[in-house]
């Protein structure tokens, strides 16, 4: 996690179109940028701030993108974002009614080594479609924190900014092996105070 | 029986067998080998062809579903 000389994180938020990474921006923000029911709202970047126990973090909301192989200006700019904050941490969201789209650009993320954190939004909307999404099944899986949010109610936000500390790199061939069903000793988490749920507590 | 999506009849579903467009363009959209499609609407004028995966709806262009061949289920 990138800490700068004046003691801000940088946070990048980074999703497919219309998961509702503006929305969780404003609620863990405060801030005021354009939300719609449409993709392709956010074109270029917003950034934040949230402090939360103490400590400053400068959120990006990062226009929407299907990978990171940039097909149109705002997937440009999504990509750019990541290559100009090479220490940032980067918050990926993904919706929870569409997981398996979310979880091919939330693999690129972490094949680039950054320290990450998967926030699984819109679990009102699948909830509301009979979706049940193992949020802990997929946090074991994946090796690092995964919270279940509801960005248009606040739900999971508090906890979301409460964890975003826990952020750590994947490890792409741990989770493969535990697709596998093969387990492996995790690293605890960074400053991890024991949350049971990423297996690196144990 | 093998089809290509563009020639998919409206309604019709089919499991993918082969993608001979850019692999990665359809799979970040959620098309991959093996993944159950079915085409909802195809535009006249060669405009696009709209398939419903995994309960999204996906358009693309109609040389791409060209490239895209399914089993028809």
């Amino acid at each position: 996690m990138k800490e700068q000389s004046n003691n801000t994180t940088t946070i990048l938020m980074v999703g497919n179109p219309n998961v509702g990474k503006s929305a969780l921006f404003n609620r863990l923000t405060g801030a005021n940028a354009v939300v719609s029911n449409y993709p392709g709202t956010t074109v270029d970047y917003t950034a934040g701030t949230l402090i939360e126990d103490h400590r400053t973090y400068e959120i990006i909301d990062v226009p929407g993108t299907y990978s990171l192989k940039p097909r149109d200006a705002a997937e440009m700019v999504a990509v750019r974002m990541l290559d100009e904050h090479r220490d940032a941490t980067v918050l990926v969201v993904l919706d929870a009614t569409k997981i398996e789209r979310g979880l091919y650009l939330a693999l690129e993320v972490f094949e680039r080594g950054i320290p990450c954190i998967v926030a699984l939004n819109m679990t009102d909307a699948a909830h509301d479609k009979q979706i049940a999404v193992d949020a802990a099944g997929l946090q074991r899986i994946l090796g690092v924190p995964v919270i279940a949010t509801t960005a248009i109610s606040g739900e999971g936000v508090k906890h979301l900014a409460d964890m975003i500390r826990k952020a750590q790199a994947a490890d792409i061939s741990a989770i493969r092996s535990r697709l596998n069903g093969q387990e492996q000793n995790r690293r605890s988490m960074a400053g991890c105070g024991g949350c049971s749920g990423c297996g690196g507590c144990r | 029986m093998q089809k290509k999506v563009s020639d998919l009849e409206y309604g019709e579903s089919g499991i993918v067998r082969e993608i001979l467009a850019s692999q990665h363009d359809l799979s970040c959209l959620g098309i991959r080998r093996n993944k159950h499609l079915k085409m909802i609407t195809r535009q006249p004028i060669k405009g696009p062809v709209v398939v419903i995966v995994d309960e999204m709806e996906v358009a693309m262009g109609i040389e791409i579903a060209a490239q895209v061949v399914v089993e028809i289920a």
